[in-house]
């Protein structure tokens, strides 16, 4: 009889400190999800309008396909905001990129990245230097490539394959939207 | 134990990353700028502290056999707690540390004082000994900061302070006050390079200071017996 | 299919390496690289428990966590228990079944437990939303990038024995520095991708 205590009481222990640990879990949840939802909400939204400014997005039906995460189409015919992720340096580069309905690229914002600090991250800082190289895709169309690769978009310096990176996606997104378009 | 004690002990003598050489993975990963490092030290001292109460509060009841799970959930729900508060009200230093707040649930720092210290001693010690050794962390990680942000991007308090204005932001807008031209910094700093090489060397510069202020100390006693 | 999980294993291997990129595990690498014995003894029961751990976390968060609704708040404690519980089964496992086994790596086992790698693989795999097979071989790559990197460590501590350098530096702080142009030198591998 004592082994069979033995071997319970841990197990009634732990467990009952892992069920305190939920429920507190559980409440704090509660008191943070609404303002965790707001504030991805309110990003996702700041980083559609700054490449794209509109009313209201809706977001399309695209199966996404590995470089495609999702489409949106803004308000009044204004355009899309595709958001696409690409293969950098360190990792992956996700960017929105905002399409005009000229199919001509109107801004590109990187959302998130793990690129190199002061090199490749450059390209999702709010700089002069981020804001120099971002603009360049503005008014872009067909396929974007970096000088290197006969384009026109300069390289930030030293982040060649950032540079790439991001060219590509903009091309992608682009693509596509020549398909919904 | 009176409190000056734990307080050196935490500090300097038994300073968790340069003395007791544990917690490293993030010491290194996320020390690029200062808004980083006060953040993560904070987050580490307040989780610390925590878990240090409570697992001394229950002490005697938890069994032998079962003891380190019961501490790595108890480290987990604390780290979730601010995880989540995080999210919630500090976004940009969350999205700025990803995924290395959740991994201070393994920071040997944590478990290894709830083996040691806390599953021992009271609650007050035990507080008290979470915040002295959470600030040690924290001064470490600062230092760490200073000197790669400093010599690598040229800034000090990027993220946290607004270089125009000279006040403190949270929304990691900040480009803190430049110090050193852009482009003559050294960059190598700022990666993986750097944080090896930058805890290495305050290790070294630790150790070496350590022995002086041990040889010093030998000599006096020397001294007092003749 | 097969170029992604090419390009996955590429990068925990080589570009995102887990110690000299991530900085994850570092504890576990300076702690037992000092002998290629024991360095190898730790490699394999990191693989191990890190496929080991994948498989299972991914299973437990897309058919427990998720239905539930509670993946944003329990899903560190899931996992970390998740890990706790397979290091102590594997442990006793091989304790029973292969004891040979058991006596060249059981001394590791309880130490993976607190390896951030473990964890922080099964976190990254979570965030970037892997399939099954995808997480699955992100464990086993990632635990062979360990390998790597700590096989090749070892080899150089085992030189550090003979080199003369400052007394201050003795014991992790030469092997940080050390570490340092390893880390410099895998950044040459940046950019590597299947085209």
């Amino acid at each position: 009889m004592k082994k069979v205590i033995d071997f319970v009481k841990p197990a009634v222990i732990l467990l009952l400190v892992a069920a305190v640990v939920a429920l507190v879990l559980g409440l704090v949840d509660m008191v943070t999800r609404d303002r965790i939802e707001a504030i991805a909400e309110q990003t996702m939204n700041d980083a559609m309008q700054s490449v794209l400014p509109a009313e209201s997005y809706e977001q399309l039906d695209v199966e996404p396909d590995g470089e495609v995460d999702a489409a949106y189409e803004a308000a009044d015919d204004a355009g899309w905001v595709v958001q696409v992720t690409e293969v950098g340096s360190q990792g992956t580069v996700t960017m929105m990129v905002g399409v005009g309905s000229d199919l001509a690229c109107t801004g590109i914002s990187v959302t998130d990245s793990s690129e190199t600090a002061g090199l490749g991250a450059i390209a999702s800082q709010a700089s002069e230097a981020g804001d120099n190289f971002r603009s360049q895709f503005v008014g872009q169309s067909g396929t974007v490539a970096v000088t290197k690769d006969g384009g026109e978009i300069n390289a930030l310096t030293g982040a060649t394959i950032t540079s790439r990176a991001i060219a590509k996606g903009v091309t992608t997104a682009l693509a596509l939207c020549e398909t919904l378009g | 134990m009176n409190a000056k004690k734990q307080l050196t002990e935490g500090l300097i003598t038994n300073n968790p990353v340069l003395v007791q050489q544990i917690g490293l993975c993030a010491t290194m990963a996320i020390s690029t700028t200062l808004f980083n490092g006060i953040g993560m030290g904070l987050s580490v001292l307040i989780i610390l502290t925590c878990c240090n109460v409570v697992v001394s509060a229950i002490r005697k009841i938890i069994p032998e056999q079962v003891r380190l799970a019961i501490f790595v959930v108890v480290i987990a729900g604390f780290v979730t707690i601010v995880d989540l508060l995080l999210q919630a009200f500090i976004p940009a230093l969350s999205s700025a540390l990803g995924v290395f707040i959740p991994l201070i649930v393994v920071n040997c720092i944590i478990i290894g004082r709830a083996e040691s210290f806390s599953s021992k001693e009271g609650v007050f010690l035990s507080f008290r000994d979470g915040v002295f050794q959470g600030l040690g962390y924290t001064c470490v990680l600062v230092l760490m900061c200073l000197f790669r942000e400093l010599l690598g991007s040229g800034t000090i308090g990027g993220g946290l302070l607004n270089g125009a204005s000279g006040l403190i932001t949270l929304d990691g807008t900040g480009a803190g006050f430049r110090i050193i031209p852009e482009g003559f910094g050294i960059g190598a700093l700022t990666l993986p390079f750097g944080g090896f090489l930058t805890l290495g060397l305050l290790m070294a510069v630790m150790q070496y200071a350590l022995r002086k202020s041990g040889e010093k100390k030998a000599r006096k006693e020397k001294e007092v017996k003749e | 299919m097969f170029a992604s999980l090419v390009s996955i294993s590429l990068a925990a291997i080589l570009t995102n390496n887990f110690i000299f990129s991530q900085f994850l595990g570092i504890c576990p690498f300076l702690g037992v690289s000092n002998k290629m014995s024991t360095a190898t003894g730790m490699s394999v029961a990191v693989i191990f428990v890190m496929t080991m751990a994948s498989a299972i976390c991914w299973v437990i968060n897309e058919y427990l966590l998720i239905p539930f609704g509670v993946e944003g708040f329990m899903q560190t404690v899931a996992y970390i228990l998740v890990i706790a519980v397979l290091v102590q089964f594997v442990e006793m496992f091989l304790k029973k079944a292969i004891p040979s086994l058991y006596s060249a790596m059981g001394i590791f086992l309880p130490l993976i437990t607190t390896n951030c790698a473990v964890l922080g693989v099964v976190l990254l795999n979570t965030q970037n939303t892997y399939n099954f097979l995808e997480s699955l071989i992100d464990g086993f790559t990632g635990g062979l990038g360990f390998t790597v990197a700590i096989v090749l460590f070892a080899s150089v501590r085992e030189r550090l024995q003979f080199a003369d350098y400052p007394k201050a530096f003795e014991g992790f702080a030469i092997c940080l520095v050390s570490a340092a142009l390893f880390a410099l030198a895998f950044m040459g591998f940046s950019g590597m991708k299947i085209l």
